[in-house]
């Protein structure tokens, strides 16, 4: 794999102008900027070893997408994680005093991070990154099936979610209950 | 007044707070990361897992907060050594040096490499990718002289290999080929000196392609079939602070393999497995990889007779490597952190019929066989004052302490029976010294 400082350049300059969206995506996976952070550095190795290949092919920012994805699902399940959880919904300190606002992003938080890995990465990728089903197949290696069921189960634990939380009701702008 | 989700996710990262990412060590770190993917494989089947023994932090996604409780880590139920109980090698006593290169700045740019040893005893040496050779190129390098026999160009331009076999007929190559993503083969015919690739249409696409055992001219493969969850509530949070997967469920794998000289020759073994290893007389596979193994499983291949047995691993070990050879079965495993952030690391070793031989136990240590059907296995420790290489013979069932000081980068590919391969620190751990060592009786 050829490393000569051109391919190096264009590695960093991509990697610094598609980090901050990354780790946006990173962020709502995880709920942890910092360990956002991290799976992006890990996308972005990734990303580095497969270079070469994603210049002749095209595709750095699909490939990049997904690998910081993957970095996010890795550390679910292996011990290479520190991952934080975010607080409860109910151990928010905010409670009452929080502007109303401020308090549904924190529920939004805080129910991302009750779903299963892969129902929420379905939802960030769907309604954040605003891929299609293929291509949330794509990221996640399954088949669009899979997205969509994943999709529709994410969802509606979600609005049951935020139902619980006596919060206003949670839909999906521009889109029906099942938007696909 | 309703809550729309995309604006919601939307405001939730609109202000973050400023990036700790480092861009300018992503390179460098890159290309470490090339460096050991190279290296990675060692002819067991969990290389990828292995990697990850290095003691970095430890843990997995805090999802409940729950503590896990701080003890000391408990005794395996089987004889149990200590790094502190290592012999010091003496060089011309215990081994010797067969040959050895040092990359001075491997931080800079990519260098040379050993990237394993021939069944005849000669170095396959790599050069590059680094700026001076972006397309590496190999030659066969007789240790005692280090004069090289450059190959033809492979003629893959970038791609990345790993040693398969390095037979004195025949060198094998595993890559991945850069069109079709697919898992490949690169054949050096050493009387002809020609190269040639193969590939198999029939395998599934998610075949692994960097965990790959090779055995009787064919190379197994896996598929994955499932993949291990956390429990509910997510993983403990350890004495150290970080999340413990200790205890992991692991994942399984649908078993396949190829023909290494017929493309049209694919087999799915309708097993579903952890890790596989082959010794010359048996067949050995575990029910899972990377977590709780499950039992271990051995199969005569003389006469399909089976048996299996409960490892006895320990409650809480992962497996982290898997190996096997003569009668005895290598388990790298990590079993927890405990009070101090002190792991409980362990390289355990047993019959194929599931007695115990002797388990190393210590803070920071990995270990995997040597090579292919290997009677060593090297380990690394990761302390301060007890780092370094060591070697346990299984022969003579003694632990030797070859080197002291760990390296960054990986020490090189396998070697026969009786070498080793390993790697040293040098200008302040920016560079390498890889070395081949034969151990001495």
């Amino acid at each position: 794999m050829r490393r000569d400082p051109a391919a190096d350049a264009a590695f960093t300059e991509f990697a610094a102008a598609n980090r901050a969206r990354l780790r946006s995506t990173a962020y709502l996976l995880c709920g942890d900027w910092h360990r956002a952070s991290d799976h992006v550095q890990e996308g972005l190795l990734r990303v580095y070893v497969a270079w070469p290949r994603l210049v002749r092919q095209g595709g750095e920012v699909a490939y990049a997408r997904k690998a910081v994805v993957s970095a996010f699902l890795d550390a679910r399940r292996k011990r290479s994680s520190s991952e934080r959880p975010v607080p409860e919904p109910g151990e928010r300190v905010s409670g009452e005093d929080l502007a109303s606002a401020v308090a549904d992003r924190d529920a939004l938080m805080a129910a991302l991070a009750r779903l299963p890995e892969r129902q929420r990465a379905c939802v960030v990728l769907r309604y954040f990154e605003e891929l299609d089903v293929r291509e949330t197949a794509a990221v996640l290696g399954c088949s669009e099936g899979t997205v969509k069921s994943q999709t529709s189960r994410a969802l509606a634990s979600l609005r049951a979610m935020f139902e619980d939380e006596s919060r206003e009701e949670l839909v999906v702008a521009g889109e029906r209950s099942f938007p696909w | 007044m309703v809550n729309d989700l995309k604006q919601l996710m939307r405001d939730n990262v609109a202000a973050p707070p400023p990036d700790r990412l480092d861009l300018d060590a992503l390179v460098p770190a890159g290309r470490r990361r090339v460096r050991r993917r190279r290296t990675a494989l060692l002819g067991c089947t969990a290389a990828l897992a292995a990697g990850a023994v290095v003691a970095v932090g430890i843990g997995g996604p805090g999802g409940s907060g729950r503590v896990a409780e701080a003890a000391h880590p408990p005794k395996p139920d089987a004889p149990t050594i200590r790094l502190a109980d290592a012999t010091q090698a003496v060089t011309g006593r215990d081994y010797e040096v067969l040959a050895s290169f040092t990359n001075q700045n491997l931080d800079r740019d990519n260098g040379q490499y050993f990237d394993g040893v021939t069944d005849d005893g000669l170095v396959l040496f790599r050069d590059g990718p680094r700026e001076a050779q972006p397309t590496p190129r190999f030659a066969l390098m007789d240790p005692a002289t280090g004069a090289k026999d450059w190959l033809p160009d492979l003629d893959i331009g970038w791609a990345q290999t790993w040693p398969v076999e390095l037979g004195a007929d025949r060198l094998v190559l595993a890559g991945v080929d850069s069109r079709s993503s697919r898992f490949v083969t690169y054949v050096f015919d050493r009387a002809g000196r020609q190269w040639t690739t193969m590939s198999w249409p029939g395998l599934p696409k998610a075949a692994e392609p960097f965990s790959f055992v090779p055995h009787d001219g064919r190379l197994y493969l896996r598929v994955p079939a499932s993949v291990g969850q956390p429990p509910p509530g997510g993983w403990p949070t350890g004495p150290d602070g970080e999340a413990d997967d200790a205890d992991a469920e692991g994942d399984t794998y649908h078993l396949w393999s190829v023909s290494l000289t017929d493309s049209s020759d694919v087999r799915d073994e309708g097993m579903t497995v952890g890790d596989v290893a082959f010794t010359q007389g048996s067949m050995v596979w575990t029910d899972r990889s990377g977590g709780d193994p499950g039992r271990v499983h051995v199969r005569s291949l003389a006469t399909d007779e089976e048996h299996s047995f409960d490892p006895q691993e320990g409650e809480k070990c992962n497996v982290l490597s898997f190996g096997a050879t003569g009668d005895r079965i290598v388990m790298s495993e990590y079993c927890g952190t405990y009070a101090d952030g002190v792991r409980d690391d362990r390289v355990q070793i047993l019959t194929t019929d599931g007695d115990q031989v002797v388990t190393l136990q210590d803070n920071g240590v990995d270990g995997a066989l040597a090579g292919p059907g290997s009677s060593l296995v090297t380990m690394t420790a990761y302390q301060p004052k007890l780092g370094g290489t060591y070697v346990y013979d299984l022969a003579a069932d003694r632990l030797l302490r070859v080197s002291e000081g760990f390296s960054r980068y990986g020490s090189g590919g396998g070697a026969p029976d009786g070498m080793f391969l390993y790697g040293t620190p040098v200008n302040h751990g920016k560079g390498q010294t890889t070395w081949l060592a034969k151990l001495l009786d």
